[in-house]
Order: C-alpha cells, then structure tokens, then sequence
C-alpha cells in the first residue's frame, strides 16, 4: 500500500464539477462551441490520466491519498485499487465517447451548457463512489449520480421523459430507503462506515443473520439501482426516453457503477461472499439473462429492445462474480467492461438512427445500410460483441464465465448461459435486418450518415470492440487481473489493508 | 414529549402524501421534517437532527416551494380513490409493523465493538463535519449543483413556451 498527496485522485472529482460550475457561464459567452472543446477536453484528460497515471499509480500497490487545503489535512480519503481502477477507465472511456457524440446530437435540444454541466456532475458522482471506502460516502456519490441522471432523463421535456424520469426517481428513492436503512444498522452494529473497519466489526459482533438482513437490504437497493430482475421496472422506460448519449451512460456505465460495482465490493470484500450470498447473486443473475432476453425478443422499440439486453447483460456479469471463483469473478469483471463498450456503442447507433430517420420503430426501418454504411458496419460489430461471436470483446469475458460455471460445477448454469447468449443473438440479428439491410424503403432514400462527431464516437467504441477483443490478454493481464486479485481475496483484502 | 413529536412526524408526513395542493404539500413534509429533526436532537443524535433541518427542512423544503411557485400550476393533483384506499391500508400495515416488530428488532442490535471517532463526546459538529465526514460535504455540494442544474434543465420548457406564445 503506498500513501500520496491528495490532489492525484481527487482530481477525478474535482475535475468535472469544477468545470460542470463554469459551464454556465461559459455558455453566456458562447452557446455551442466553447462548451464543447472544454467538456471533451475535460473528459479526454480524466481517460487519458486513468490510463497512464493511475495504472502507474497502482503499480506499486493500492493507493491511498489524504487532501490537504492549503496546508491544513483533511479527511477526505480515497483509495485507488485495481477494482476502482478499471471502473475509473470504464466510467471515462465511455464518457469520452458520449460528450464527442454529444457535440453533434445535442444540437436540436439546446442549452447545451446546462446539459453538460448535468453529465459532468454524474461522471464526479461515479468516479467519487469507486474511489470511496464508505459506506456513507459511496451512498451520497450514487445519490450525485442518481440526481443529475434524473435531470438528463427528463432532458427532452417530453410527456414520456417526465413520465420516465419521475418513474426512475420514485423507484431510486425506495433504492436509497433500503440502502440508507442498511448502511444505518451496519452503522448501528460496527460504530463505523469506512470498509476496513466495518469488516472488522462484523466479524467481531458475529452477528450474521444481522450482516444477512443488511445484504438483503443492499441487494434490493443496490440490485434496483443495477436493474436486476425483479428489480428492474424502471430502466425499460427510463433508458429509451433519455437522448441516446444519455441512455449510453446509463446503460454503459450507471447501472454497472451504482448498482454492480456497489454490490460486488461490499458483498466480496467488506461482507466475503457466503455460499448463500453466492448462490443468491447466481440465480439473480441467471433470472435477469433469461427475462430481459426474452422479453427484448418483442420489442418493436430499438432502445427499448437494447434496455431490456441491459438487463439481460447484468445477469451475465452476477452469475460470474456469483461463482465466487478468481475465474469467474475475472469474466464478470470483464464482461463489465465489454458491456460498457458494446452496449454505448449500440445506444449511440440508435441514436444516429432515429435523428436521421426521426424513429425507434424497428418495423418501420429497413434497407437503411445503403445510406448509413458507417452506422450499420459500427452496429453490426456491436451486435455480434453482445452476442458473443469471436473475435470480438464479449465472446472472451462470456466464454470465461462459462468456463468459470463448469469449473465451479454449475453445469446447468453453463448451459442456461449459453442458451441466452443463442437468444441474444437472435434478437439482434432482428435489430441488424429490420433496420438496415432489405429492401431501403422509399421514404428513407434522402437519409443520410450520421455527422462527423457522431460516427467518430461509434468508430471508437466499435475499433475497442475489436481491439479488446484481439488483445484480450493484454487487457486482462493490465486491467483485469489486478482487480480480480482485490476481489478474490474478500475480506482479508481490507484486513491487510488496516495491518489487522 | 417524544410520542407527541412522533405523532406530529407521522401525521404531518401522512398529510405530505394525501394532500392534493402541492404547495401546502410540500409545507407539511418541511413541518414534518422539523419534527423529525427534533426528535434526533432530544435523542441525542444533534449531527443528524442538524442535518435533517438543514437540508430536508431547509433546502429541499425551499427548492419544493420555489419550483411550485415558478411553474405557476398550482392545481389539484387529481387520484384515483383506489389509490386513498391502498394508500390507508399500506400506511396501517406500515404501523403496524412498526409498532410490533421494530422495538424488539433494534433492542436486539449488538453492541458496537469498533471505537469510532465520530461517536467521541468531546467532538462538537463542526469538528465532525470538517475533520470525519469532509468528503460528504463535496459530496452534498456535488448534489446541490446536481439539483440545481436539474432544475434549470426542465424549465427550459416554460422558457420555450413562453416564447412560442
């Protein structure tokens, strides 16, 4: 464990609320283009410094970081480990992406500078809660988050973005009853809410129907904030409605960070996964594949068809980490980021679909890969990595999971994983044809591609679908692994971490 | 004096929901805040009484209210009576449940095993505050502006209408 000065990691905090504070005012002065360069500059710097600093940054070890105001120390300690890291170069990857795509889509809705400042404050909100090791901390970062994604939901100020946005924020709101009436009796129990000490005190109360009680509560918070079934009902409406850059941030990133990342840490290193909890995550998990594939196969709704996979998706990456294996928890790890990847990549295309065409029907599309090539070329290459088809970044992370079942003797599992990856990739081969190959309608002949910034987000996210995909051992070797390893090791990680 | 104040909690919160002004709604989940906030401070726990009043009672209270005044809406929110009924049955469970379950439940929490600083008596809330819980505070002003730009992202509506007419 090695300790620094604070202003390394604080900078993923302080960076884009700073900048979400003067872009109103930015926008006074300039209504499109200043308020681009800075909000992309921005997000480009935060990828660019969680790939180079902070994988040098945790090469010696998990790091530590107090901040000081101008000289006097105060408590505001994060720590940057290989879990965090690798939620941290998702989180900005698919950031970057979606403020590039921004540039172009959010041209027709206006106020550009608001809608900037609303996405910056979610990103400070998500890197805040994977750099925090508190319980308390880590709920009020997913409130940040929570609060401007109900802002950019409603962005569009339609009847059904109300409707969406209000739905998502009286279902969050019950999330956080029963995450705060959690995190309260782990408080009432330990006396504390820092991870480390709160593992401790578990384990010296022994109090374990208490600890299951507390589980049950985070899991039906935290598993509504991830839209696990039966915990889902608000991200069909809530991601469709949202503007596509949006929904890409949900779907790619939200869900996984306030919902997933939430759960795994506490489960896997503060609580240490039981037989119970595991089996609980695993079946969650396999629930959640087969409902939202199933479902996703009726959707005439382009995004409504990739909200449903989202939550099919979820459930592939719980019953890896649900396996409780280095193996499994490696592929669910994984699979987080390839989803991260895809699913942006796909939201986004239906994004330049309906600006271009003016709808998400999919019965009503057809033939559009004449005058979209770019767009219908990025979709297919997102299409068959959410399918698991080899070469491409979600055939590794599915395949590890799988192998991980058999390992771990869950036979059925693996089979049932299989079966939902088929069904996957029937329902997008249904978005692929419908939308974009056959006949071109008539009244499709003056579409055309989408603009610069939008297709060089989707190139993007549809080159890292190849790259991580041929490249997979560098990724897991750089990235995946030394989070796998914090996970592995449960509760004996913060154990060793407070030299307990 | 407590069961008065949790009398008052509850049925200023009841009123919150069933109210179908949402001005004097909003009025009674401030009052019933205030309520609440006492409640914390006469049972000794002034960080969150302090809270309770600064940012329910206070902030949200007034974000509610200045939101409803600027829409200049104020209607009646028109339910279904099926909706009064589940709502009456669900807040007796509710009751219920509280009154038989809670107090055995919470007389049962263990005792804490692990000294935490922010429990110390000598510790007054500022201390707390600044010296313990100082990433909560950006955290609070990262949600402030969250709720803030919120806002100003779903006037732009009546901004637009106001143009069109």
């Amino acid at each position: 464990m090695t300790n620094g000065e604070g202003e390394l990691l604080f900078v993923f905090i302080v960076l884009p609320l700073v900048v979400a504070g003067i872009m109103p005012l930015i926008g006074k002065l300039s209504k499109k283009v200043v308020p681009d360069i800075l909000t992309n500059l921005t997000t480009f710097f935060l990828l660019a410094y969680s790939i180079i600093v902070g994988k040098q940054i945790i090469f010696s070890g998990i790091y530590t970081t107090k901040f000081s105001w101008f000289g006097e120390p105060m408590n505001i300690s994060l720590t940057l480990d290989g879990f965090s890291l690798l939620m941290l170069v998702t989180i900005s990857i698919v950031s970057f992406c979606v403020t590039l795509f921004s540039i172009d889509y959010m041209e027709h809705y206006g106020h550009k500078a608001n809608y900037y400042s609303l996405l910056l404050i979610m990103i400070a909100g998500m890197n805040g809660l994977v750099l925090s090791t508190d319980l308390f901390s880590i709920y009020v970062f997913l409130e940040v988050a929570a609060i401007a994604s109900y802002g950019l939901v409603a962005y569009g100020l339609g009847h059904n973005e109300l409707e969406a946005s209000f739905k998502y924020l009286m279902l969050s709101a019950v999330a956080s009853g029963f995450i705060v009436l959690g995190i309260s009796i782990i408080f009432a129990c330990t006396g504390s809410l820092t991870f480390s000490e709160v593992a401790i005190g578990i384990h010296l109360v022994n109090a374990k129907y208490l600890v299951g009680f507390c589980a049950a509560l985070f899991l039906m918070g935290f598993g509504l904030k991830a839209a696990l079934v039966p915990f889902h009902a608000w991200l069909p409406d809530a991601h469709p409605s949202a503007p596509a850059p949006i929904s890409a941030m949900l779907s790619g990133v939200l869900i996984k960070v306030s919902g997933a990342y939430a759960i795994i840490r506490i489960f896997l290193n503060v609580f240490g996964l039981t037989y119970a909890l595991s089996t609980v995550l695993m079946y969650l998990g396999l629930i959640s594949i087969f409902v939202g594939a199933i479902i996703a196969i009726g959707q005439n709704d382009m995004k409504r068809m990739l909200a449903y996979s989202s939550i099919s998706q979820i459930g592939y990456i719980f019953i890896g980490i649900g396996t409780g294996s280095p193996l499994g928890i490696l592929g669910g790890l994984f699979h987080i980021l390839n989803h991260a990847v895809f699913k942006s990549l796909l939201f986004l295309n239906s994004g330049a679909i309906e600006q271009a065409t003016g709808t998400r029907e999919l019965d009503k599309m057809g033939g559009l890969a004449k005058q979209m090539p770019l767009t219908a070329t990025t979709n297919a290459i997102g299409s068959l990595s959410v399918a698991g088809i080899p070469p491409f970044n979600g055939f590794w992370s599915k395949l590890l999971i799988i192998i991980a079942l058999v390992q771990t003797q869950h036979y059925a599992f693996a089979v049932l994983a299989v079966l939902g990856s088929v069904i996957t990739l029937w329902y997008y081969l249904i978005i692929q044809r419908n939308a974009f190959f056959g006949k071109p309608e008539e009244i499709w002949k003056n579409v055309k591609e989408a603009p610069f910034w939008m297709s060089c987000a989707t190139v993007i996210l549809a080159l890292l679908c190849i790259v991580i995909g041929v490249t997979f051992p560098f990724v897991i070797k750089t990235f995946l692994v030394p989070a796998t390893d914090i996970l592995a090791s449960g509760v004996s990680y913060l154990y060793n971490f407070l030299g307990y | 004096m407590n069961i008065f104040l949790l009398c008052g909690l509850v049925c200023f919160s009841a009123l919150a929901i069933t109210m179908h002004n949402l001005l004097k709604s909003a009025i009674c989940l401030g009052v019933a805040s205030i309520f609440l906030a006492v409640l914390f401070f006469r049972m000794g726990a002034p960080y969150a009484g302090v809270f309770e009043v600064s940012i329910v009672a206070g902030l949200i209270t007034v974000l509610f209210i200045t939101t409803i005044v600027l829409t200049k809406r104020e209607g009646g929110v028109k339910e279904r009576k099926l909706t009064n009924i589940f709502f009456l049955l669900f807040f007796i469970i509710f009751i219920m449940i509280d009154f038989f379950v809670m107090k055995g439940f919470i007389g049962n929490l263990p005792n804490m095993p692990v000294g935490s600083p922010n429990l110390a008596e000598n510790n007054n809330f500022s201390k707390v505050l600044w010296q313990y819980r100082t990433l909560d505070l950006v955290g609070q002003i990262c949600a402030i502006f969250a709720g803030v730009f919120s806002v100003l992202a779903l006037f732009r509506a009546d901004k637009k209408e106001n143009n069109n007419e």
